[in-house]
């Protein structure tokens, strides 16, 4: 039977994988930039989180808002100092998927550099910490749950009404489409672009600040979850924000439900392998459906089937 | 007659990729100017150097008198000068009414209504598909869309690449009338650029004719219907007149 706790513990960890997926592609839909640094930006949100608590004892769902805000600064900062200028030199996407490599070893490193000081000055090491002893309950479910799941109602609400209500939302999608015809129209395509990066980290951000309540932070959390960030995008369809939306939940219920499935049956070592679910899942995708399930044409697929039997 | 643009001694391509030798134009207020010339001649590239689209290596180009040489498109748009690629020309995944808001960008609401208002006056085929995506709108009235956003950007310089690109001889006359009816009811100045010779050059005041990325002709539109060498020249680059 399949424990509460296990599924609860799925569907946080598919919210949390959903915003990160988000910006992933949000990124790479503006500027075709695979950002390999997402995981970082996100760990720029727990350790938002860390550091307003060990400092001013504030509960890390208060900091969701200035993680926020962190996030989207290291974002657009990353863009305007890093990718902005390689791309104005005509860099392609190997260039730019390394030197988003380098980005996130740069940030790995500042990280480490960071969490020794703020460890030194709160006189408690912060190179791992969770928050999970801070949850506390809402009608009976875990607040993580709920605060998470809200996160996840109220962005994609802000987003859909941004996009498709506004006047910016729709030069953003224009932008998207068609970035030559979008200047031509007046529109400074690079504003999205920058809009894009800083929403970006932002959302990452976010999800980095709630991820403690759910599992450990260590040193190399950015660089393990990365892998499960760019199975849900490209799951889901790289090129299509919603994709993410999906692919977030897929890839995120399937590796924690599978692992635990398979741990139930080979035995608890399993648990430390759960990457080889997301991993299979890129593959699988990449073979099947490149352009990831959004891309599927189910009306076809159902004729296909029809025509078969 | 005002000057509205001048184009002085340019030279311009594509990075290194030289594509236009020493151009030198000069578009009058008010008047339809066609640019003729043979495939691959450099008939876009002189649009997209106008509008900021390509690399210039030298040379100058004016608006009203005020240099523009380097002026990001954004900011030409601003400016009053509309450009319509030859192709995707429209944003195939926003509907009709999102194309015709995109193009007010730079002005107010009210004045994008407005302005929307009157697009659809010229081009009333549009009004019942206006929920539909473009992409999903036949190409005739595509084009109706494309130049239809140009009339919404409250432009006075309008410059067409091919308006009447694979559209059957009824739509494509359509478009003629309908850019007639932007010159004379809307003072529009108008830069065109067509296969559809003849016909381009009965409705316009002034003519260019590019070989090469050089300028072979420049003149009045009747006179080069009439000059001799223009059979000649349309033999060459292989169109019926
Ligand atoms: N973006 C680009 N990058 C590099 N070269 C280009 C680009 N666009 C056009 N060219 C080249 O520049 C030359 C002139 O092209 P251009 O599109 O201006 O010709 P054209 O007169 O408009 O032709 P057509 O009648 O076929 O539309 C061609 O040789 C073309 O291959
Ligand atoms: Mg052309």
């Amino acid at each position: 039977m399949l424990g509460m706790d296990v599924l609860t513990g799925a569907l946080i960890y598919s919210n949390l994988l959903v915003l990160l997926a988000v910006g992933l592609t949000l990124a790479y839909i503006t500027t075709a930039v695979p950002n390999f640094a997402q995981g970082s930006f996100a760990v720029v949100g727990s350790y938002t989180a860390l550091t307003v608590y060990r400092l001013f004892h504030l509960h890390p769902y208060v900091s969701l808002p200035l993680a926020f805000f962190a996030g989207g600064l290291v974002g657009l900062a990353s863009y305007m100092l890093v990718l902005k200028p390689l791309i104005k030199r005509g860099a392609n996407i190997v260039t730019l998927m390394i030197a988003t490599l380098a980005l996130d070893l740069i940030l790995l490193g500042l990280r480490g550099i960071y969490a020794g000081y703020l460890g030194k000055i709160t006189g408690s090491p912060c190179e791992m910490f969770m928050f999970t002893y801070l949850d506390f309950q809402i009608l009976g479910l875990p607040a993580i749950l709920v605060v998470s799941t809200l996160v996840i109602v109220i962005t994609f609400s802000v987003l859909f009404t941004l996009l498709y209500k506004t006047k910016f939302g729709v030069a953003l999608r224009a932008s998207m489409e068609n970035p030559d015809l979008a200047e031509i129209m007046g529109v400074n395509v690079e504003y999205t672009r920058m809009f894009a990066w800083f929403l970006s980290g932002a959302l990452a951000a976010m999800a980095g600040c709630l991820l403690p309540f759910k599992q450990e932070i260590v040193p190399s959390t950015a660089e393990i979850i990365i892998v499960s960030i760019f199975a849900a995008s490209i799951v889901g369809g790289l090129n299509n924000i919603y994709g993410a939306l999906i692919g977030g939940y897929i890839v995120g219920l399937s590796e924690s439900l599978v692992t635990y499935w398979l741990s139930t049956v080979i035995g608890a070592g399993v648990l430390v392998y759960g990457k080889v679910i997301a991993l299979t899942m890129i593959i699988v995708t990449l073979l099947v459906a490149p352009q990831g399930i959004i891309s599927i044409e189910w009306r076809k697929i159902k004729k296909i089937k029809r025509w078969c039997s | 007659m005002e000057e509205v643009l001048k184009v002085e001694n340019v030279n311009a391509g594509y990075g290194k990729l030289h594509i236009l030798f020493d151009v030198n134009a000069k578009i009058y207020d008010n008047q339809i100017t066609t640019i003729v010339g043979p495939n691959g001649s450099g008939k876009s590239t002189f649009l997209k150097t106008i509008f900021g689209l390509s690399t210039i290596y030298s040379g100058k180009i004016t608006y009203y008198g005020k240099e523009v040489t380097n002026t990001p498109p954004h900011e030409k748009t601003k400016l009053g000068i509309a450009y319509l690629p030859q192709t995707d020309n429209v944003f195939v995944n926003l509907s009709v009414e999102e194309n015709l808001r995109i193009a007010g960008y730079t002005l107010s609401n009210e004045e994008t209504n407005e302005r929307i208002k009157i697009a659809l006056k010229v081009f009333p085929e549009l009004k019942k598909h206006l929920k539909r995506k473009a992409g999903h709108l036949s190409g005739g009235e595509r084009q109706f869309l494309a130049i239809a956003t140009a009339l919404v950007r409250k432009s006075k310089l309008l410059m067409l690449d091919e308006p009447t690109a694979q559209l059957s001889p009824k739509f494509a006359e359509t478009i003629f009338s309908k850019i007639i009816e932007l010159k004379k009811e809307f003072g529009l100045t108008i830069l065109l650029v067509e296969q559809n010779i003849k016909r381009a050059l009965e409705i316009s005041d002034r003519a260019y004719m590019l070989i090469g990325g050089k300028v072979v002709y420049e003149g009045s539109s009747e006179d080069l219907l009439s000059h001799e060498k223009f059979e000649k020249y349309c033999l060459g680059i292989g169109v019926e007149v």
